[in-house]
């Protein structure tokens, strides 16, 4: 079933919803927030080990992108996040967060030897390691084959009749073979048909829609046309509320929570805290939402760019530059969005974790930098994640080590082959979300090959 | 007519900052082709493959000439070029702040450090210089070997960059990549710029193998997976052999700034986007490494040497031709072309031939261009269920503005159009475009590169264009602009026919679609243009009803998607 087709269902809904209170009392409601970190962040510079031992092996390695143990946000006694995002560091306490270690994707569990000789051993490596373009699609698909064309998120909301919502472009992660994500604008953004269409112009309004009613022998004309009508009926029910913004509504509930990111000419400051901001108005509004979007269960995807710091990866002071200025963006927005969920009394429904092209080497290049690699540390954020703990096997600090892709002495960089599967990372999200096992399977296609280690445990039932 | 041939200097011939023309393999001379008229919906459907858009003139001349002779034609045009925006100044000042010390104003970064230069005059030329096709190509080259204003700066050097792929439009892919792998520029962008012998930066090396060149899997000649799954074309391995080939290049000399005293030495040059970089002792790996298609490189070859058995080991390689060819076929003619049809570009690339066009080089662009164009996948009156590519918004921009008498200075088509559509030219997100070759249509079973940036925010906003130039005037010259010339449309030419709705509407579908309209679709914009009649008043009702028929038939999914 076509989108449009629930769109056009939605209808009766909407009015439904407005008929009713607003704010939906229902806790019978879980959304899982997506942030994808485009680019490849280096996790091995977001959670870092802080016992001196290991924190003596990294810098070692890590040389100049080393960051001070001193400096570290403490998370227990065994590791801490870069010092730009002790944002987070309430969430840490109140049990809310988790970092999960060496994630990637696989097709079976891998070790490195098996990798470095995958053919003899008849394992399947996943494609095009080491690509940003591929290791994304990977990570948005859940696939070892960056030609699957749907993403984990579309086919886990289709799953409850569902569409994935993103405020930060088209990615593969909301893709079904069957419909495109809904992409919304910023807040505030005019979202809709603009101009005068009264008197004449209604015919002129009425011809718009004729031409794009028709269909054509062309593929790409009727997707096309498709996607337009979708836009303008989706305009009409959702533009009222993903118009609100800080400036011209003062009063509206999730405002306070993102007061640390609202400027002084009461806009947001950054890109992903304009996303976040509109994703907590659709939870919070979300019985005004048609239901072809997905009722009690919705999947939203954020993104920020940025993160592909092969140069230049830390300013003149190891603590600033671009690197450290992402995870701040990162940490805000993240802490922002935990405590809109917490003053809407639904911080306990609402998971938001990241996903990233792949991790970087953990021995940087001659440019301050850092290239591509594989397995990364990710975190979670939500009143149902089993916070202050940490999931999954921090790799072994050594470059040639248990856990280094490298082979020849001059290309043992610390890529790490990743101990964890986006498969089981993404089953341990999707089984809280409201998916039975059977249909977790289906979205998760790989996830079989890990045989009873069906997911990571970070969140509760 | 008049319109195509207004627009600004600076024809061709290599400036200060201009690229030489191509050495290797050197251009061919545009062979003459005889005339060999076609038909109103083949001309529509060349006018949108390989220009900005249709014009009346140009639709005439398509249909006159026929392809073949046109797209020679085209070839033979004057070269645009880059030509506004400051100089290496910036780059040359020793003091510490250019634009505040010489008090230089307000525009001095957008002026000086910018794309903004480059867009304004890239809309220009796009809306009124003749060598609409050599744009288009050129407009391709900027999409596959890309550059991005958001990492780097300099308003010469981004010039000195983009002018390449105007000047090399129909040279030879060799020729292309060496200046791209030359360039400080792109050096810069992608960190291969004082890439050192210890610990090299892979970046450069990587996106020379994936995007630029090879792509991550073996392929076919005709552009699919070899033995029907992903075989990697390359391991991690031979992309660190890469990096080591490619280490040892600086800036060329020229720069210099407070902060810097390099002269070549272990820090390198000072930072200048002028002319190619230079080799840097000491800095080059001289181990020997083994790269692809069975190229060797010696110990001690120098980063010279190194450079051009990288270049063989790409063009060697069986995957170049059906990798390049389908992206240019994807840019000009469809998203979704068949296997037949990349073979047959992807000879044309092999052999450097496709007669009468081509040197009989691999890699010549004039002979690719041709095949793309005149494939008979591309011509003819009507196009298969899986033909045509959603126009991209740059295309859609000069394309209404060249059909309606418009100009523009492209001041409102980057930060506001350009963003709200999803192509702010010449600043992607970053070095894989605004959108993926291989980007799914959901619903379907076809790619649509352009569908990566279109939703329901950014296609409402395609709708909005045309408000925002019928109905709200456009937008003013803007103070403070050299020759400012704002953005707007001219609909005088249409109130001739304006008194009969049929007759406005019909020219006006022939101008946009080749007259390709429903029945049902074009009663429907008759009768809205119709709606307004003389009870309005004269001449007002006249001008609205163009202002309708124009924004019913450039918002028409017909003339969004082209055959």
């Amino acid at each position: 079933m076509q989108r449009r087709q629930f769109l056009s269902a939605a209808g009766a809904s909407l009015a439904a919803g407005l008929a009713s209170p607003a704010r939906a009392q229902s806790t019978d409601y879980r959304a899982l927030v997506c942030i994808f970190l485009y680019g490849g962040n280096d996790g091995m510079n977001m959670v870092v080990p802080r016992d001196a031992g290991r924190h003596g092996q990294y810098a070692a390695v890590r040389k100049a992108l080393a960051l001070p143990q001193g400096s570290l946000v403490p998370l227990g006694a065994d590791y801490g996040l870069h010092p730009s995002m002790a944002a987070l560091a309430p969430a840490w306490a109140a049990q809310s967060l988790a970092p999960v270690f060496n994630v990637g994707p696989l097709y079976q569990p891998l070790t490195r030897d098996e990798y470095l000789n995958h053919k003899a051993r008849g394992k399947t490596v996943p494609e095009s390691l080491f690509s940003h373009h591929h290791q994304q699609l990977l990570w948005e698909t859940a696939h070892h084959d960056a030609s699957r064309l749907s993403g984990w998120g579309g086919r886990a909301a289709a799953a409850r009749s569902g569409t994935v919502m993103a405020g930060g472009g088209n990615g593969r992660f909301g893709l079904t073979e069957h419909q495109a994500a809904l992409v919304f604008p910023a807040p505030g953004a005019a979202f809709g048909l603009e101009g005068w269409f009264g008197n004449q112009n209604a015919a002129r309004l009425a011809a718009l829609r004729t031409l794009h009613a028709e269909s054509s022998e062309q593929i790409l004309h009727n997707a096309y046309a498709g996607r337009q009508r979708e836009a303008m009926a989706l305009a009409d029910q959702l533009g009222p509320t993903l118009r609100i913004n800080p400036k011209d509504n003062p009063g509206e509930a999730i405002n306070s929570a993102f007061a640390p990111l609202i400027d002084a000419q009461r806009a947001l400051t950054t890109p992903l805290a304009r996303q976040l901001y509109q994703i907590a108005k659709l939870i919070e509004y979300r019985a005004n939402l048609p239901a072809g979007l997905g009722g009690s269960r919705h999947i939203y995807f954020a993104t920020l760019g940025g993160f592909d710091t092969h140069g230049n990866q830390i300013g003149t002071d190891v603590l600033q530059g671009t690197h450290a200025n992402l995870l701040k963006t990162l940490a805000d927005a993240m802490a922002a969005f935990h405590a809109a969920t917490e003053d809407l009394g639904l911080a306990a429904n609402v998971t938001t974790f990241t996903q990233s092209d792949f991790g970087r080497t953990f021995a940087p290049n001659s440019s301050r930098g850092t290239d591509h690699a594989w397995g990364n540390h990710q975190l979670v954020l939500g009143g149902a994640v089993i916070g202050n703990a940490t999931y999954g096997r921090y790799p072994e600090l050594a470059l040639g080590g248990p856990d280094d892709a490298g082979q020849a002495q001059w290309e043992r960089l610390g890529r790490w082959v990743p101990t964890a599967s986006v498969d089981q990372y993404a089953a341990t999200l999707l089984r809280w979300w409201g998916l039975g096992e059977g249909q977790i399977d289906g979205v998760l296609p790989n996830l079989r090959n890990f045989g009873s280690a069906r997911g990571l445990n970070f969140l509760r039932a | 007519m008049a319109a195509l041939l207004a627009g600004c200097g600076g024809g061709g011939g290599g400036g200060a900052d201009g690229s030489a023309s191509s050495t290797a393999g050197g251009p061919a001379s545009v062979p003459d082709v005889a005339a060999q008229p076609t038909s109103l919906a083949d001309a529509s459907r060349l006018a949108d493959q390989a220009s900005f858009g249709a014009t009346e003139a140009m639709l005439q001349a398509i249909m006159a000439d026929g392809p073949a002779r046109w797209v020679a034609q085209q070839m033979r045009a004057d070269v645009s070029r880059y030509t506004r925006g400051g100089s290496d100044a910036i780059h040359r000042y020793t003091g510490r702040d250019y634009c505040a010390d010489n008090n230089l104003g307000a525009s001095c970064w957008a002026d000086n450090y910018s794309h903004e230069p480059l867009a304004s005059d890239f809309f220009r030329n796009a809306v009124s210089r003749p060598d609409q096709l050599r744009q288009r190509v050129a407009l391709a080259l900027q999409q596959i070997l890309v550059v991005s204003s958001l990492e780097v700066e300099g308003t010469y050097g981004l010039r000195h960059y983009q002018n390449l792929f105007l000047a090399h439009a129909f040279g030879n892919w060799r020729t292309v990549l060496e200046k791209v792998a030359l360039s400080p520029l792109m050096g810069d962008y992608l960190n291969n710029l004082n890439n050192d012998r210890t610990d090299p930066n892979e970046n450069f090396a990587r996106e020379l193998l994936q995007l630029f060149s090879l792509g991550t899997c073996e392929l076919e000649a005709d552009g699919n997976l070899r033995g029907g799954a992903c075989q990697p074309t390359y391991d991690n391995a031979q992309v660190r052999a890469y990096a080591y080939a490619l280490t040892g290049w600086t800036y060329p000399a020229g720069g210099a700034s407070p902060w810097c005293q390099g002269t070549g030495g272990p820090d390198g040059n000072c930072r200048y986007y002028q002319g190619d970089m230079v080799p840097r002792p000491g800095a080059h790996d001289d181990q020997p490494r083994a790269l692809l298609s069975g190229v060797t490189l010696p110990a001690g070859r120098g980063a010279p040497a190194a450079l051009q058995g990288v270049l063989d080991s790409l063009m060697a390689h069986p995957n170049i031709g059906p990798f390049i060819g389908r992206q240019l076929i994807q840019h000009l003619v469809t998203s979704n072309p068949s296997p037949a049809y990349v073979r047959r570009v992807a000879t044309a690339f092999d052999t450097g031939r496709h007669a009468p066009f081509g040197s009989g080089t691999k890699g010549d662009l004039q002979a690719t261009v041709a095949a793309v164009l005149l494939d008979p996948e591309a011509r003819g009156d009507s196009a298969g269920a899986q033909a045509g590519r959603l126009r991209e918004p740059v295309q859609y921009f000069a394309g209404v503005l060249r059909a309606l008498g418009g100009q523009t200075d492209g001041r409102v088509l980057t930060w506001s159009w350009g963003a709200d559509l999803g192509q702010h030219v010449f600043r992607p997100s970053s070095v894989f475009n605004f959108y993926p070759p291989d980007y799914p249509v959901a619903g379907t079973a076809l790619q649509g590169p352009q569908f990566g940036i279109l939703n329901a925010g950014s296609g409402l906003a395609r709708i909005n264009y045309l408000n925002f130039l019928l109905y709200w005037g456009g937008a003013a010259p803007s103070a403070g602009m050299a020759d400012a010339l704002g953005t707007r449309v001219d609909l005088q030419a249409f109130e001739a026919d304006a008194a009969d709705p049929a007759r406005l509407v019909d020219r006006m579908l022939r101008l946009a679609v080749g007259g390709r309209m429903s029945p049902a679709g074009r009663q429907a914009i008759i009768d809205a243009v119709a709606a307004w009649d003389s009870r309005a008043g004269a001449p007002a009702y006249l001008h609205e009803r163009i202002k309708t028929a124009a924004y019913l038939v450039f918002a028409s999914p017909h003339y969004q998607v082209t055959r």
